[in-house]
């Protein structure tokens, strides 16, 4: 529930008036850019030149081909200096409509990859009009690298890991790795106060609800320089004499005197309404 | 001599949010209850242990973005405003609960709560929680560290990582410097976003230690000889320092964790939404929206929505019997852990969110209290550590490469990159390389064209908190962060541009200096490397 910020009035610090700001749809880039978003996915976000894809578009035109569709290529580049040629493997997807960004599923933890954005011609040839960063999708399981230095045999390092993990000793690696995915997938983090998210425990879900509760202001007035009393306990009266309290009302029976001393303390008045709630 | 460690973490943290233009802004709030809820209860134990002569020691980081809120004199004033309405707000209660014992006593209960917190805030600390903070690190209780300048989640920085991350670091550690009068010996990756080589740049930034998530150090490597029970050093000489499940799960645990004790206060019947709205009116949001006031009588009682009223003397028997729980299952570990560690004890780190005692939590602080007192009277096995302290111990660590990873939901970035907020990236990363232009473009800039590429510089960093895209994820308050994470972007843009074009808007350039006043010391040069 954001304050909606249009609608309050900021005038002591209104910064001056201009054309309403808006993200532009492009930054005139022709370019492709990966974040890893966890061992098994990338995200990709584009943006191409159309002058960039014209000539390209043209150029497979005057080879005597046509445009076929507009693809993503992923390349496996792990441990490889990647000139376009020299992957391990790649595949493709095929973008459909105006996409301008794609989550990938390599499926691969501790693999790098590079991602092209291009055209496919009828004839099957692939032409690049970007080429995306280099990334590495993180490894999902214990390294298969042993230190000299702090050797110790296998048994020992699963029994660290289950230790460390909170799933005791013993387990097979690809239990474990499920293991350690289930507990991820129950991670959770309260995100501070600013989530508003609710943390660890999510009120029941209410369907149809009724909720009564009663309160009982008594009120009245005075001369403005009395003293008075309501149950006893003295009570602070407005400049004109007149006062008015409020009490959550519970079942059962309330006795309430009033009792009013003039302040020469010669006059006094008492009032005691009594009242009752049941619920039923 | 104890047979292992134990290194409880609060990471405390809350995005800039200041709004010198309006007299009463919603998510202000956030700031006013962290403070009421946590901030000051925890300052009030670590106040009374020092009192007490009870040693302990414990890490806390603070953000810097929470510390130039705390420091500021305009969100302290409004604080106080905002704590003398909820003591005039308890006060009422007193009268309107007479005839409801229970309630009667909470109301009460409520009342000296905030008036001592006014006493903490205002007449012990001069309104300057952060003094408290220094105050416990100079008596060598606390290990104070930092946090990324604006939080920003460094795994998705991809484009400029270099500049990116190192100016995040560098601010916060600045400010840090500045305020502690030292150089901060670790810091808190946001969310705990580990992107492997980042240490590089804290390395170059004078930090020595940094956390990550479990599978960050038992997916490293070399593999770990240690599991999470020691600190690894990176090629870069850094220490990743690694969270433990176990002790994680017993209080973050949505089905086994504490808070979740029927005899624990509920946190969703607050008065605010519970009692008769021209009755809590003036003591909401002053656009008439009921919100939290922070006065809840009822406990947890069950899976039900008929709530028993909360009773303090069950709550505090439950917090000292989850404290005992609590110290007497990391003796059990370290027990476990005895002949499996060579040469050296094991450290149990328990990192936790800070505004997770109190204000979600409503008796951690009180649990951390007890946990503390029984740590240090009622057994020998485990003793209380910070990792600046445990780092001392060895000569020698494990030299590894933490795996990529965060403690967000499923281990990585899904968090903060998924449909709701990945298209915030490519404006990020657009913003990212025109500072870096901007700051190549313009070396020793001296006077307007100096302060230009420092709000630029500002605004880039609150524009990269990591709170926008988790909040436009979770789904409340999501107009706000939309809003926020737009606003840097136009006066980011617009102040690069008129730089680019040499026609500097000084008065432009100065009511975005006002408005967003934070990091005063800021040096743009730093994404001219």
């Amino acid at each position: 529930m954001a304050k909606d910020i249009a609608r309050q009035n900021p005038q002591p610090l209104k910064i001056r008036e201009r054309k309403e700001f808006r993200f532009p749809q492009g930054y005139g880039d022709n370019k492709i850019v990966l974040l890893v978003r966890d061992p098994w996915w990338i995200f990709a976000y584009w943006e191409i030149r159309r002058d960039k894809e014209e000539s390209v578009i043209g150029s497979i035109r005057s080879s005597g081909d046509d445009v076929a569709k507009s693809i993503l290529r992923i390349y496996d580049v792990t441990d490889i200096n990647f000139n376009g040629q020299n992957a391990h493997s790649y595949f493709d997807i095929d973008l459909k409509g105006l996409a301008s960004n794609w989550y990938i599923n390599v499926g691969n933890p501790d693999r790098s990859w590079v991602v092209d954005i291009g055209i496919l011609s009828k004839k099957g040839n692939f032409y690049l009009l970007a080429r995306s960063n280099v990334v590495k999708t993180p490894r999902f399981g214990m390294s298969d690298k042993l230190d000299a230095e702090w050797m110790m045999s296998e048994d020992e390092y699963w029994k660290m890991f289950g230790l460390s993990g909170g799933f005791g000793v013993g387990k097979g690696s690809l239990e474990v790795r499920e293991m350690i995915k289930k507990r991820l997938e129950e991670q959770v983090s309260s995100g501070g106060i600013s989530s508003g998210a609710s943390f660890y425990r999510k009120p029941g879900e209410r369907k149809f609800w009724l909720v009564v509760n009663t309160e009982l202001i008594v009120y009245g007035a005075t001369e403005p320089d009395a003293r008075v009393t309501v149950q006893g306990k003295e009570i602070k009266l407005r400049p004109d004499g007149s006062f008015a309290l409020r009490f959550a009302l519970p079942d059962g029976k309330q006795v309430i005197p009033v009792e009013a001393t003039s302040k020469d303390g010669i006059d006094r008045r008492r009032i005691t309404p009594i009242v009752t709630r049941k619920t039923e | 001599m104890p047979k292992g460690y134990l290194a409880i973490v609060l990471h405390a943290h809350l995005p800039y949010v200041r709004h010198p233009e309006f007299e009463d802004f919603l998510e202000e709030d956030w700031l006013f209850e962290a403070i009421t809820e946590t901030y000051v209860p925890l300052v009030k134990i670590f106040d009374q242990l020092i009192k007490d002569g009870v040693d302990f020691k414990l890490t806390v980081s603070l953000s810097p973005t929470l510390i130039s809120m705390l420091m500021d004199p305009l969100l302290q004033s409004k604080y106080v405003k905002h704590l003398d309405k909820l003591i005039e707000l308890s006060a009422k209660e007193i009268d309107r609960t007479t005839w409801e014992g229970q309630f009667n006593a909470l109301a009460r209960m409520y009342h000296s709560q905030f008036l001592e917190t006014r006493h903490i805030f205002v007449d012990r600390y001069k309104r300057n929680l952060v003094e408290a903070f220094k105050h416990f690190q100079n008596e060598g209780r606390l290990e104070v560290i930092t946090c990324c300048a604006t939080h920003g989640y460094l795994p998705l920085m991809e484009v400029e990582r270099k500049a990116s991350v190192t100016a995040q670091v560098r601010v916060a550690s600045g400010l840090y410097e500045k305020v502690f009068g030292k150089k901060p010996l670790g810091i808190w990756l946001p969310e705990c976003g580990y992107n492997p080589g980042d240490d590089e740049i804290l390395k170059k930034e004078g930090i020595k230690y940094f956390f990550v998530d479990t599978h960050g150090i038992l997916f490293g490597s070399p593999r770990p000889r240690f599991g999470v029970f020691s600190p690894y050093l990176c090629k870069s000489g850094v220490a990743a320092i690694g969270r433990d499940v176990e002790s994680s799960k017993a209080v973050w645990s949505a089905k086994e964790g504490y808070p979740g004790d029927y005899n624990y206060r509920e946190f969703y019947r607050d008065i605010g939404f519970d009692l008769d709205y021209d009755y809590i009116r003036p003591y909401i949001n002053a656009d008439g929206v009921r919100i939290n006031t922070g006065i809840k009588y009822y406990r947890i009682t069950g899976e039900t929505n008929r709530k028993e009223p909360y009773s303090q003397e069950r709550a505090r028997d439950t917090a000292s019997f989850h404290a005992g729980n609590f110290m007497f299952n990391r003796e059990k570990q370290v027990e476990h852990l005895a002949h499996q560690m060579g040469d050296r004890l094991p450290m149990i780190v328990a990192p936790y969110d800070a505004e997770l005692f109190g204000h979600w939590w409503y008796e951690g602080p009180q649990w951390l209290d007890f946990l503390i007192r029984k740590i240090r009277y009622d057994q020998n096995n485990i003793a209380l550590t910070t990792p600046g302290e445990y780092l001392k111990t060895y000569k020698k660590y494990q030299v590894l490469t933490p795996s990529a990873s965060s403690w967000g939901w499923k281990g990585y970035s899904e968090v903060w990159l998924e449909g709701s907020n990945d298209w915030i990236y490519r404006h990020l990363h657009k913003m990212v390389e025109r500072m870096v232009e901007a700051a190549r473009n313009n070396p020793n800039a001296k006077g307007m064209l100096l302060r230009a590429l420092n709000q630029m510089a500002r605004e880039l960093l609150l524009a990269q908190s990591s709170d926008w895209a988790f909040i436009m994820k979770t789904g409340s308050h999501v107009s706000y962060a939309v809003e926020r994470f737009r606003e840097h972007a136009e006066h980011f843009t617009e102040i690069y541009e008129e730089v680019k074009e040499g026609s500097l808007d000084e008065e432009y350039i100065r009511r975005c200096e006002d408005k967003y006043n934070l990091f005063p010391d800021i040096d743009y040069s730093v994404y001219g490397v």
